[in-house]
């Protein structure tokens, strides 16, 4: 037995993994199967590129997401699929490290991308080391071939009308020991920020709270959001964690990013790093965000933001 | 008595890491060391317990000998006793590696209650050894916590997990891991005092023949390089004119509009 493996909680993001699996599937002359948690959701799957959906059982009440470790690790113990992606959100990545540890095989975590070599059948992929200051390239050694992959690294697969595939249901979940007794939605406090299109990013640069509102100025000329970087969220907590950007924040992938007062620590940078253009303006020369920008302006944002929004105003008014 | 362990990793520093441009090698020959950022409020939330309900905290690590000076920086921070395994083959570990010779040296040490880890290294943050040693010793766990209780005569403890989209409490038997966030607490400086008690508490060598582990990588690291972006680098100045060229600039490029 072979094949491509995905996991994700939810069905955005086990679109995005049909899409990484599908090219590979492709590749290795070898199928492509998803797990789904909802029957309503395996059809959907199918369409969008899987050949197989193993359909995971209910949960008992109190039973955590994670306790189905052990019905998937034995069912990869059986069918040896080549690779094996889980979407590395929280709960993914404590799925697949104890999936790892189950099956003996190595795992690459928080994988951003890899390369295929078709005849061995094997991945080189890569991760981000030391915050985001390296990246380190993996061959596993070990079967199947496992990372873990963060929401948003694919676009998701698109949907083909007319496929078919099989949908097979697992075994129970065990019971676990672990009983969930209380679970609160965190409230949201802000905009989805992964989902603006032009972003302005607060820095530790800006110096008095009432002054993110210069930012917020900016972002509404622009008709963007406003982010941070993340002390401004954790330490000064001058706007919502959900809006920090960074490699332990949000990943974004904006048409425009504006860092106004941000120095460019590497760890911010990576979460920034898929943005179409940058422009940063800081009043050190030696800022490394600098490095990392499209355009800079080297000067006092406190005079540079207001000059930006008024010539911003009617420009965009033309 | 709760008998709790908390594991730790000697990290380079990695504001210490310098990047030869050129080729994006990266060099490593002036780096410090330091514990590992989160593994410092598993240490704190060990001594939080030791000081609220009296638990006795181990804490432990593997590493090179080299190392050593890791055991007075971990201790002065609370626990009562380091676990030290050590062999110069212990650098560069992998993720499995490391939670194959934790697990052979908590079998060793026998009786414990909790193990309490930090989400993740500050070097390679791959997040795996805290489950991946649960699932090794076969107890429970719990990852991602923000708030921990210990349910004293019930042998259990609370975890409150920050999830992506949502906090989840949990409730699990002892005995059983956890992987703390960083808002967990806030990891104390030591005190000159604790500092210099750190040097009169036991500390157990252990090396990699008296475990017995075999551990092989399960992985072929093939590079290490730089991470680079490619980008324009345009600098301006603050001026009017400056300003109007890169608006200029940017709606030819159609980012805004």
């Amino acid at each position: 037995m072979a094949g491509i493996w995905v996991f994700a909680e939810n069905r955005e993001q086990t679109l995005e993994l049909l899409n990484a699996g599908k090219g590979l599937a492709a590749d290795f002359g070898t199928n492509l199967t998803a797990f789904a948690w909802d029957k309503q959701w395996a059809q959907d799957y199918i369409t969008h590129g899987a050949d197989q959906v193993l359909l995971l059982p209910p949960l008992a009440d109190g039973q955590p997401l994670e306790s189905c470790v052990p019905v998937i690790a034995e069912k990869a113990k059986t069918e040896d699929p080549d690779v094996f992606f889980i979407t590395a959100t929280q709960r993914g990545k404590e799925i697949a490290a104890r999936l790892a540890a189950r099956l003996n095989a190595g795992l690459c975590s928080g994988c951003t991308g890899f390369k295929v070599d078709k005849e061995k059948k094997s991945l080189a992929m890569e991760r981000m080391l030391f915050g985001g200051l390296a990246v380190q390239t993996l061959v596993p050694a070990t079967r199947p071939q496992m990372a873990t992959v963060p929401p948003r690294t694919f676009d998701p697969a698109a949907p083909q009308e007319g496929r078919e595939g099989n949908i097979r249901e697992l075994p129970a979940i065990p019971p676990s020991a672990v009983t969930v007794v209380g679970r609160t939605a965190k409230v949201r406090e802000a905009v989805d920020i992964t989902e603006a299109r032009i972003v302005v990013c607060v820095g530790r640069g800006v110096e008095k709270k009432k002054d993110v509102e210069l930012a917020r100025e900016l972002a509404r000329v622009l008709g963007g959001e406003v982010a941070c970087s993340r002390p401004v969220a954790e330490e000064l907590h001058w706007l919502p964690e959900e809006v920090y950007l960074g490699i332990s924040g949000k990943k974004i992938k904006p048409d425009l990013y504006v860092g106004v007062g941000v120095s460019g620590q590497i760890q911010h940078v990576t979460g920034i790093r898929d943005a179409k253009v940058i422009f940063a303006i800081n009043k050190d020369e030696n800022a490394p965000i600098f490095e990392a920008a499209d355009y800079g302006i080297v000067g006092d944002l406190y005079q540079v933001v207001p000059k930006l929004i008024q010539e911003l105003k009617s420009a965009l008014k033309a | 008595m709760l008998k709790v362990i908390a594991c730790f990793k000697w990290v380079m520093d990695e504001a210490d890491i310098k990047v030869d441009t050129g080729s994006r090698r990266l060099i490593l020959d002036r780096v410090g060391y330091k514990i590992s950022l989160y593994d410092r409020n598993a240490i704190e939330e060990a001594a939080r317990l030791q000081e609220q309900h009296g638990a006795g905290v181990v804490a432990m690590t593997v590493a090179p000998p080299t190392a050593k000076q890791c055991l007075k920086d971990a201790l002065s921070r609370g626990p009562d006793k380091a676990c030290f395994v050590n062999d110069p083959s212990l650098v560069d570990l992998e993720p499995a590696q490391t939670t194959a010779i934790l697990a052979a040296a908590i079998e060793a040490l026998g009786d414990f209650d909790l193990i309490i880890c930090g989400e993740g290294s500050s070097d390679l943050y791959t997040q795996q050894v805290g489950p991946a040693l649960a699932e090794k010793l076969e107890i429970p766990c719990a990852t991602y916590v923000n708030k921990l209780t210990y349910m004293e005569g019930e042998k259990r403890i609370i975890a409150e997990r920050k999830l992506d989209d949502c906090m989840e409490v949990v409730s699990m038997p002892l005995p059983a891991l956890v992987t703390v966030l960083p808002d967990i607490n806030t990891p104390r400086i030591p005190t000159l005092k604790q500092v210099l008690a750190a040097s009169r508490k036991p500390i157990d060598n252990i090396t990699l023949d008296a475990l017995g582990v075999a551990c092989e990588g399960c992985m072929q690291t093939t590079g290490i390089l730089a991470a680079t972006m490619e980008r324009r680098r345009l600098r301006f100045g603050a001026g009017e004119e400056d300003i109007r060229a890169i608006i200029g600039a940017l709606l030819k490029e159609g980012v805004i509009a």
